[in-house]
């Protein structure tokens, strides 16, 4: 019992954690995604078409990532060449590929919101010899895919490439102070698309993940506002990967724990919206709690 | 010669900012280059830097006309400029701040932490000082920050340096500091340029000082075969009486803080515990260090900012609570700092400007209709009143010079007789002919019973109006002198936190 909502906890997060690192990357650069759940969604729906008819999961993958990608840099280029708010035009990318991803499976596949194709590939899970019997620690390091995988290693790895590498002291320097930035000779607006491009690559896995890695077909819903729910995890963790990963890793757990809730009597509807829920309760929590904090500094040191 | 210009015009419209300018600074001297608001020197710099282009003439590098087209082009001829408002990114360490965009880094990408703190070291050793290298920028004080920005000039290779107005922002034994720092860098061969307003500081560094005027170079000569009061007449071009410093007649309290604790935006407490009284007819002067806790009395007084403690009252009224507009109504009125974001609403036009917050008077509205025709005859009287050099009172007011803007805003924080005025760096930005009026203004007030709250980060405005001086230092006083009792250098000691005997 404890062990299946652990090892569904993680597998929740995953599409979450891989997004809010993404986006974690692009705000440090200077721009915040709202789009990241447009991303997830073009991802979401490529993986799962190159999966179908036994398709390979690492092309899949990849196409994920790459439409991800691409629809970052569209939305990238709007905002750092043409100057358009970042938040109207991430709100507008989410309405824009959603109605989009309703036309194409309209006029392609004749249908309206879920997509079921034949023999699609799902994303392989490995068990660790060794640890796959332990107790609670099976369920958490065990039976898991790739991208569960690489999302958790993003997360010590993000923070050492912001600390410790060129590029991620240049992409703090640009989204912290472009005007700066450029004076010394760095193109702090190409330094922002790329890291949409990182967040996009991100989110279109994570995406994919949702489509191929839990369900194994496509709904128009898919993302069920993940990609907000990354924001919030980066927001709150306050562009600190582990504090980022604490976050995903709460809505992870509720998602988990409603899915078991699920079919107990109580509406799914209702019982649906507790990850979303928790969320906020968290976050004011937190908030609550840091301006305590902040009243009780003693003025006379 | 090492840096120079010769014959070089740029014309802004019908404006000639810089009108045939010649100088030249010589390798290894400290050139300053003096002169009011609008003589032209920040378009002087901003050429010479390759931000700008000149019309006509070019600027000379080692004795040879260039074409600067961008910043680069200026730095890879080894001149690099450290600005008024300081150029390194927050959210960075001092030593991450130092390398951007010239990272000592493997093939791998990895930055080079031990490569770069060594020439962190031998800069500072060169420069003759010390600093906390990971100390993140935002903690560093602001002479640190100078500093740093400074060596990362030289650590790019820079070796021509141009500085605009560094000492506005330091204390006066800071100032001492920078004028060591830069006379050992002359003594390595570097070239320095000193763009300065204040003529003490020009004199005491610079070998060579070119004096500005209106776009022209009026002179250019030796310092040590002139003077400060000849550099100042060739500045202004006539003399300009300084207002004589009358003494006051204190009357009743009028704005009185008791033990007050307030907090920046960001939920730091910066004022830890200040008692201030301001009596009519009495200039009080904080002085301090830019940060010390000033923009936070402030703030907590016109009711901007967050107070966590302290009353604050006015003509024995408790304001502490009130939101700015009831303090305004009490008769609080309040000169801000930064003209361009708080101090008028610079797409406005003049009589807008002019009348903002007083729009709710009999005389100016009606059922919430602007009675058109009084603003404007109020605005016209008020306007000739404070010699606000205009074309027309409907234009932006961005349309006037920071000089004239900080007019209109003095007039209309000085019009309906308020009981005390907070006068926030009354003069930044202003020409010395306008610092003499908002001086005479503020003295006038005075003079009628006004109660002035005066901040400034210019300690020779403080020396020169205020009756009393508060020295705050990490939001606590560390003394208080009255008019003629101390000096400047006692002042700049309580500044830097060593309390007053």
């Amino acid at each position: 019992m404890i062990d299946n909502i652990i090892h569904s906890a993680l597998i929740m997060t995953t599409p979450v954690l891989l997004a809010a690192l993404g986006g974690l990357i692009n705000r440090v650069g200077g721009l915040v995604n709202i789009g990241l759940g447009a991303m997830m969604l073009s991802g979401a729906l490529v993986g799962f078409l190159v999966a179908a008819d036994d398709g390979s999961w690492p092309l899949a993958l990849a196409a994920a990532g790459l439409a991800g990608a691409v629809t970052a840099l569209a939305m990238s280029l709007i905002v750092t060449r043409l100057g358009a708010d970042e938040i109207i035009v991430g709100l507008g990318l989410n309405i824009v590929v959603a109605g989009l991803v309703r036309f194409f499976l309209k006029s392609h596949f004749h249908t309206s919101g879920t997509l079921g194709l034949p023999a699609v590939t799902m994303l392989p899970r490995y068990d660790l010899p060794g640890i796959a019997d332990l107790p609670v620690l099976g369920a958490i390091f065990s039976g898991h895919d790739i991208l569960t995988w690489m999302s958790w290693v993003l997360v010590p790895a993000t923070v050492w490439f912001l600390a410790r590498t060129r590029a991620g002291l240049r992409l703090r320097a640009a989204g912290a102070a472009p005007g700066p930035a450029r004076a010394l000779g760095l193109a702090p607006l190409a330094i922002r698309d790329i890291s949409s491009v990182y967040a996009g690559f991100l989110s279109g896995l994570a995406g994919a993940y949702l489509a191929i890695g839990v369900v194994g077909i496509f709904n128009e819903g898919i993302v069920a506002g993940r990609g907000f729910i990354a924001l919030a995890a980066f927001y709150f963790g306050r562009n600190r990967p582990v504090a980022t990963a604490m976050g995903a890793l709460l809505f992870g757990f509720f998602d988990a724990i409603q899915i078991r809730l699920q079919g107990r009597g109580v509406p799914a509807e209702l019982v649906q919206m507790l990850p979303y829920a928790m969320v906020i309760v968290f976050l004011t929590l937190v908030a609550v709690a840091a301006r305590r904090r902040a009243q009780k500094v003693d003025v006379h040191d | 010669m090492r840096l120079g210009a010769r014959g070089l015009v740029r014309r802004f419209g019908t404006l000639t900012a810089n009108d045939r300018v010649d100088f030249a600074a010589r390798r290894g001297t400290v050139h300053a280059i003096v002169g009011g608001n609008g003589a032209g020197k920040s378009t002087l710099m901003r050429i010479l830097q390759g931000v700008d282009q000149p019309d006509e003439g070019s600027v000379i590098v080692d004795g040879k006309p260039v074409a600067f087209r961008h910043p680069a082009d200026a730095f890879a001829r080894g001149i690099g400029m450290v600005h008024q408002e300081f150029m390194l990114v927050p959210g960075l360490s001092l030593l991450e701040n130092l390398i951007l965009a010239r990272e000592p880094a493997d093939a791998l990408g990895r930055l080079d932490i031990p490569a770069a703190l060594a020439a962190a070291r031998a800069l500072e050793h060169q420069a003759g000082v010390t600093l906390d290298w990971h100390m993140p920028v935002d903690d560093a004080p602001v002479h640190v920050r100078q500093i740093v920005e400074i060596l990362r000039l030289l650590y790019r290779g820079a070796d021509v340096l141009i500085l605009d107005e560094p000492t506005a922002v330091l204390a006066p034994s800071q100032v001492r500091d920078l004028i060591g720092l830069l006379q050992r860098l002359k003594a390595d061969g570097r070239t320095i340029l000193f763009i300065s307003h204040k003529l003490d500081e020009v004199m005491s560094v610079a070998d060579d000082i070119t004096v500005m005027r209106q776009g022209r170079v009026v002179a250019s000569l030796a310092a040590a075969a002139t003077s400060k009061a000849a550099i100042a007449e060739m500045m202004i071009g006539e003399i300009v009486d300084a207002p004589a410093a009358r003494p006051a007649s204190a009357g009743t309290a009028v704005l009185s803080v008791v033990d007050l604790v307030a907090t920046d935006p960001r939920g730091i407490v910066k004022l830890r515990g200040v008692d201030l009284t301001v009596h009519a007819g009495e200039i009080v002067a904080v002085a301090g260090v830019a940060g010390n806790g000033q923009d936070e009395l402030v703030a907590a007084v016109t009711g901007l900012g967050r107070r966590l403690r302290g009353s604050v009252t006015l003509a024995g009224v408790d304001i502490a609570d009130l939101p700015p507009s009831a303090r305004r109504a009490r008769g609080l009125a309040y000169l801000s700092p930064d003209r361009k974001a708080e101090g008028l609403c610079i797409a406005a036009s003049i009589a807008d400007n002019t009348i903002a917050g007083h729009h709710r008077r009999p005389a100016f509205s009606a059922g919430g209709i602007l009675r058109r025709g009084a603003i404007a005859r109020h605005v016209e009287t008020l306007l000739d009143r404070y010699s606000v050099q205009r074309a027309a009172s409907d234009l932006p007011i961005s349309s006037l010079s920071g000089g004239n803007q900080q007019r209109v805003a003095i007039a209309r924080e000085l019009d309906g007789a308020p009981k005390v005025l907070v006068s926030c760096q009354p003069t930044r930005g202003v020409d010395i002919r306008g610092i003499a009026f908002i001086h005479r203004c503020l003295l006038d007030y005075r003079d009628r019973g006004g109660a002035v709250l005066l901040v400034s980060e210019e300690l020779d405005e403080i020396i020169a109006l205020a009756d009393r001086i508060v020295v705050l230092f990490e939001g606590r006083r560390t003394g208080e002198i009255r008019r003629g009792d101390g000096d400047i250098e006692a002042i700049g000691r309580m500044m830097l936190g060593e309390r007053a005997a």
